[in-house]
């Protein structure tokens, strides 16, 4: 009996923390080249907004700061209260409450740096601030932070990232199958990223190598909650 | 430089693309050559850059080394100082300005080429993590001097100085109103590090209506209101910012009442600014809105263009930049609704020109602005598309998921499909749903079509062009 398929779909999301060691760079390298100046320098605020998969969760959970998810903690409560590091994704998502919370954290961690101390506060948005839909005060402490589009990878470099993340699994996928998979699932890396994992998954669990046909199946029943 | 790390630099800047190298690469340094049985060290300005380096680029200096001394070496990873990063490094350094404005202030801790700084205050911070003058929590970079001053805020500015000369004597209490981001935080620092430079002796304290919020909170659960109370009737000066926040929460309303009230009669001068006239202030006591007039009440508007400009200016000279009128005008011209996202654009050209070595001019604005200004990078939708793609046209966006095939349909439909793949990262299926339900088979078809078409019909490509240009924005 196969195990459920249930089962696979619920599996469907990122494996480990990223590392920084699979990041395509690729366009973002003035973003990137900021971002690295940031971390020594004294700003408190730095703002990666872009398009989901363009790699903002990514960088975030890999900068080393307290990483905490807007969109699964809309009230910012596993932000810690002293941290002097707060990696801040989804705002866009924060309710009320959390925005009011990531505003003190600003005001906390901005009287850290005039005072001399650490602090740092990375944030993440899928739009640029003069669009988003937050308290006003909030919002406009965030238009003046250094603020960089991260782009998304283009096919042809979504091709190859993915092409490299099988590799790095042991996975042997020809090229069509890679096109096939981009061709019938939406095309943001974190979704592609997902279902090369499932796939890894499946393959293993029913002893089956990688085919067409497999690749078929699998879509089909991750189709509703992927596309 | 010494013999390994130096071959190690010129053999990454061969592999690496020069953004890469200057980024990753160039602000490392290489510790411990003269003593290889001790290991190499290898330092990065920070945590990030170090993360980054030893995830990719650790094993290939390995590589280098082993190949370099024909024997591995161990290489450890630290953090150091020296040189720090210098793709962006100047630009982000100074431009410290902190977010709330809406003048230049000039940071004192870094060093800051232009603009002498506010002086008294300042200078005694720094003496341990809670020198008296922390306490305060003062913002040192917010002083008079560096305040730029218009129509919108002169009258709020030539009550808060007189304010400052006369603590508890003028206008008590001063109440400062005016949208976000227009400057009521930098002209009650001002009015507090004013006061202290006066007469150091004073005891002032800014608290932002959160935080006080917090206090009563804390206060209560620790069943120290005694503390409490005695702490802030003990203050010279009490300086609160956007007391909008005490809408609703009643406990800290009374508690902020007895303050109020102590202070006033004891001729303590009180500051408070809120983002609305008093009498508007939702969720607030009566008796509250009623003592916060009782002083003078003065509003700061959002700042007229010449004003921005020279906002912008006065920041740019703070982090040693000239910025002429042309990028300064272009700049407030985009942004207009407040001033703290001015200091974002700013601190976005500065560093643009940084990375890509040109000088500050209208182009590169324009350029470096574009991840900024809200409206050049509107989100793409399908229906956008179909919408753009049928007024460009002339033809109905009912027509776009009809079943027609007529070519003068079936074109703009293809060439729809074929943005939709281009600028949003839906999947084939769902860019099909969005067409009257067609299968993803149509939709690689369409786009197949038009890669073709584009290559040999001039006209084809000039409409793919001028809809992208629309489409971006």
């Amino acid at each position: 009996m196969l195990p459920p398929m249930r089962q696979l779909l619920l599996d469907l999301m990122p494996e480990s923390p990223p590392s920084l060691a699979n990041f395509v760079g690729d366009g973002n390298e003035e973003a990137l080249a900021a971002l690295a100046d940031w971390f020594s320098g004294p700003q408190p605020l730095f703002l990666l907004w872009g398009e989901a998969g363009s790699g903002k969760s990514h960088l975030l959970q890999a900068s080393g700061l307290h990483y905490v998810d807007g969109a699964q903690d809309p009230l910012l409560a596993g932000a810690p209260a002293e941290a002097e590091g707060l990696a801040v994704d989804n705002v866009q998502a924060l309710a009320e409450a959390g925005q009011i919370a990531l505003f003190n954290h600003f005001n906390r961690l901005r009287l850290a740096v005039e005072n001399g101390r650490p602090g740092k506060l990375l944030v993440a948005s899928d739009q640029p601030p003069a669009a988003l839909q937050l308290r006003e005060d909030l919002r406009t402490r965030l238009g003046s932070a250094l603020i960089f589009r991260l782009r998304p990878l283009s096919d042809e470099e979504k091709l190859a990232a993915l092409a490299a993340q099988a590799a790095d699994r042991g996975l042997k996928l020809s090229r069509e199958a890679l096109t096939y998979l981009m061709n019938r699932s939406s095309r943001d890396m974190r979704t592609l990223a997902a279902l090369l994992a499932a796939l890894d998954r499946y393959s293993l669990e029913h002893k089956r190598p990688i085919t067409l046909p497999l690749l078929r199946e699998v879509l089909q029943h991750a189709g509703d909650s992927t596309v | 430089m010494s013999g390994f790390w130096s071959i190690c630099l010129s053999q990454f800047e061969q592999e690496l693309p020069p953004q890469q190298f200057n980024t990753w690469i160039k602000p490392l340094r290489l510790e411990g050559e003269d003593n290889l049985a001790e290991g190499l060290r290898l330092l990065a300005p920070n945590g990030f850059i170090l993360k980054w380096v030893k995830e990719r680029y650790l094993s290939r200096i390995e590589e280098l080394a082993h190949s370099h001394f024909s024997a591995p070496v161990a290489i450890s990873l630290g953090i150091g100082g020296g040189r720090t990063a210098v793709a962006v490094a100047r630009p982000t350094a100074p431009a410290a300005a902190p977010a709330e404005i809406p003048a230049a202030a000039p940071r004192i801790m870094a060093p800051a080429p232009a603009a002498a700084p506010a002086p008294a205050p300042a200078a005694r911070r720094n003496n341990g993590p809670q020198s008296s003058y922390e306490k305060t929590r003062l913002i040192p970079g917010f002083t008079f001097d560096n305040l730029v001053v218009g129509k919108a805020n002169d009258l709020a500015r030539a009550a808060a100085m007189q304010v400052a000369q006369n603590p508890g004597v003028s206008y008590n209490p001063l109440f400062i109103y005016g949208g976000v981001g227009l400057g009521k935080t930098h002209i009650i620092h001002a009015i507090g590090n004013a006061i202290l430079q006066a007469d150091p002796d004073k005891v002032v304290r800014y608290v932002h209506a959160e935080d006080y919020y917090s206090d009563v909170v804390r206060a209560y659960q620790q069943k120290s209101f005694d503390v409490f109370k005695r702490y802030y009737k003990s203050l010279d000066v009490l300086l609160v910012d956007d007391v909008q926040f005490f809408n609703g929460k009643n406990r800290t309303q009374e508690e902020f009442f007895f303050v109020f009230n102590a202070l006033t009669e004891a001729k303590k001068q009180i500051i408070i600014t809120c983002d609305t006239y008093p009498k508007d202030i939702n969720g607030l006591d009566d008796r509250l809105v009623t003592r916060f007039d009782w002083g003078l009440t003065v509003q700061i508007e959002p700042p007229e263009t010449e004003m921005r400009v020279a906002i912008l200016k006065k920041k740019a000279e703070a982090e040693g930049v000239a910025l002429d009128d042309e990028v300064a005008f272009f700049i407030a011209k985009h942004l207009r609704s407040n001033v703290r996202e001015l200091e974002g654009a700013l601190k976005k050209v500065l560093a643009y020109s940084l990375f890509h070595g040109r000088e500050i001019a209208l182009d590169l604005a324009k350029d470096a602005l574009k991840d900024v200004i809200g409206a050049f990078n509107r989100q793409i939708t399908v229906e956008n598309i179909q919408k753009t793609v049928a007024e460009y046209y002339k033809i109905k966006v009912a027509d776009l998921y009809s079943k027609k095939r007529t070519r003068a349909i079936a074109r703009p439909r293809q060439v729809a499909m074929w943005l939709a793949k281009d600028l949003t990262p839906h999947s084939y299926p769902m860019i099909g749903d969005a067409f009257g339900g067609r299968d993803h088979t149509t939709v690689l078809h369409a786009v197949r079509t038009i890669d073709t078409l584009r290559a040999k019909d001039n006209e084809l490509n000039h409409d793919l062009h001028v809809l992208l240009q629309v489409l971006k924005g």
